[in-house]
């Protein structure tokens, strides 16, 4: 009895209670959401391109950290090792491109698949020889100050970092839906020979695409990174993707934005109203049974494109 | 061997080639292909074929399944690199293309198994098409402002025309894999003429339609070849239909060519017959 009271009632006795402090909650939450939407965003461009899961989009986010501590530890400035980093982020594209996918035109998805988790593995390993496993602190001058809005108290750095998120969630979207390359991106993700056939350029697209998978997972890294220390578990928040990804689908960048947020906001109002009733640590389940029920009811995701077979 | 004459229009019985007139001019060869072989592994999809393609003529390659023919568009258009032979596409010649290459060089396709972009309209994969055309200013594009968005509309203006030709406007914003597969081929088409191609090859382009879908598009390539004066090589099992469209016919059986002619000499070609009918070679001789 007094367990159903803690889930049914408790909870929302304390919403109604203090309203503000549901609004910090739910706004801390949709600070941490658009973090989760920018690494799924690096998920969904690749998927979109080539139609695979890039499993190494994690590793990603942690070898551009990586790159980037490492170049301010032996001396860069800021902004210098922010250039360089970018340019090691592109520079591993071309090396992607020329390596690994030019050889796989045509095949399996799967194969692909496989392909990336080799990725992965090599990507750890020689981000960690260059640069060393130890927990690294990275600090790019965001100032973390806290704020306070109308009794709501926010940290100032989530706010900076929640903001160039959205600019740049916004601007990917508004790149990929609305222009011709976009339409070329769609067109190499739905069929690889046809989109040779009109004379796309599928180097270049995918060129293009891991290049800008790279700048989100460099992002996303700085923003992680500088909140929790760059380490081997920043690969992990990408596992936090993938609840984002079955949400919002794996085929929509407006998806992988929606998806983000109701899973930052979900996670912290389970943990702070219905954590208590459990014992605590929802947040680290919460997303994976969301995603759980998206599975069993809309496969496809919110916003993810039905696919219909005719046969 | 004949000289296969290309100045009489062929044998055209029925109301589809009663369209057709015959003010079109055949110019001359736009491609040849020397002497191409490919194998794959030990198995020889090409040997020795040589043949040559003119200036707005319509060319059907014709065979039983499995003689090559799929196989020699993939060489034309470069998804496939010939073992040895070379091709000489507007006077230049090379012994193979990267795809891209082909497709800016003013060569576009179907496909045999439609290859459309299934998720995406009627339009979005027409406009796909006009690729080549648009240029390669990814900042621009991306911006999508000022040129990039004008140059847009001239591509969509170019697209509704296409789209008003095949007849197609009611399914203009219809994700392509909801449509029947009649549609579907006729959108492939669109695809491939809004690149406006010098050389459009179609890989069985009526296959698996019923006969008024069949007479529509028959009356489509009719009207590409003569209207825009675009050259076509097409591959194709209805032989009535080959025999009406077509200016002169390419044979293939087992990777190597058979006949090349007009399509009566084509049809009356003994070696021909035998490879449809399936007579041995022995029998023929006895």
């Amino acid at each position: 009895m007094d367990f159903l009271n803690a889930i049914l009632v408790t909870p929302f006795v304390e919403i109604a209670d203090s309203p503000v402090f549901f609004a910090e909650v739910a706004i801390n939450g949709l600070l941490t959401g658009v973090m989760y939407s920018l690494v799924a965003l690096g998920f969904v461009l690749i998927f979109k391109a080539s139609g695979v899961f890039n499993f190494a989009q994690g590793i990603m986010v942690l070898f551009a950290a990586l790159t980037l501590v490492g170049l301010m530890e032996h001396g860069a400035p800021v902004w210098l090792a922010l250039i360089l980093t970018v340019g090691v982020m592109i520079a591993l594209a071309f090396a992607i491109e020329r390596l690994m996918l030019r050889h796989l035109v045509n095949q399996e998805q799967i194969i692909l698949f496989m392909a990336t988790i080799g990725l992965a593995f090599f990507l750890e390993g020689f981000g960690e020889t260059l640069w060393g496993s130890n927990v690294k602190k990275l600090d790019v001058g965001i100032p973390d100050m806290p704020l306070e809005f109308g009794g709501i108290l926010l940290s100032s750095f989530d706010l900076i970092a929640a903001l160039i998120g959205a600019v740049l969630v916004a601007s990917l979207a508004i790149f990929f839906q609305k222009t011709a390359i976009g339409r070329a991106l769609r067109a190499v993700a739905d069929d690889h020979q046809a989109a040779l056939s009109v004379g796309i350029p599928l180097k270049t697209i995918w060129i293009i695409v891991w290049s800008v998978s790279g700048m989100v997972a460099l992002v996303a890294g700085i923003m992680w990174g500088a909140k929790s220390g760059v380490q081997f578990s920043l690969s992990l928040i990408a596992l936090k993707a993938l609840p984002v990804l079955i949400l919002g689908g794996f085929t929509s960048v407006p998806g992988a934005i929606i998806g983000g947020l109701i899973i930052g906001v979900g996670e912290k109002i389970a943990e702070v109203y219905w954590g208590p009733a459990v014992g605590g640590a929802i947040e680290n389940w919460f997303a994976y049974m969301l995603a759980l029920a998206f599975l069993l009811f809309r496969p496809q995701g919110l916003f993810g494109e039905r696919i219909i077979e005719r046969v | 061997m004949t000289t296969p004459d290309t100045t009489t229009a062929p044998d055209v019985p029925d109301a589809i080639a009663g369209e057709r007139t015959d003010r079109r001019i055949i110019g001359g060869e736009l491609l040849s292909v020397d002497d191409i072989s490919l194998s794959f592994g030990g198995v020889k999809a090409l040997s020795h074929v040589n043949f040559d393609i003119r200036e707005g003529e319509v060319r059907a390659i014709i065979g039983p399944n499995g003689a090559g023919k799929s196989s020699m568009l993939n060489v034309i258009n470069g998804f496939y690199h010939p073992d040895s032979g070379a091709i000489t596409y507007k006077g230049q010649t090379r012994k193979e293309m990267r795809p891209d290459q082909a497709a800016r060089q003013g060569i576009a396709r179907t496909f045999q198994n439609i290859a459309l972009f299934h998720g995406m309209s009627t339009l979005d994969n027409i406009m796909t098409g006009r690729n080549t055309k648009m240029h390669r200013n990814f900042l621009w594009q991306a911006l999508h402002i000022g040129p990039a968005r004008r140059e847009e509309l001239a591509h969509r203006e170019k697209v509704e025309e296409i789209i008003d030709f095949l007849e197609i406007q009611s399914i203009r914003k219809t994700p392509v894999g909801r449509l029947p597969y009649g549609l579907q081929k006729r959108v492939e088409l669109g695809r491939a003429l809004a690149a406006e191609p010098e050389l459009l090859l179609l890989d069985e382009p009526m296959a698996g339609m019923n006969s008024e879908e069949k007479e529509d598009m028959c009356r489509f390539v009719l009207d590409v070849n003569e209207e825009f004066g675009t050259t076509i090589a097409l591959i194709e099992h209805d032989m009535s239909v080959v025999m009406d469209i077509s200016d002169r016919v390419l044979v293939l059986d087992y990777g190597v060519k058979i006949a090349d002619g007009t399509p009566d000499t084509v049809r009356s070609n003994q070696q021909v017959i035998d490879a449809y009918l399936g007579v041995s070679h022995d029998e023929n001789r006895a």
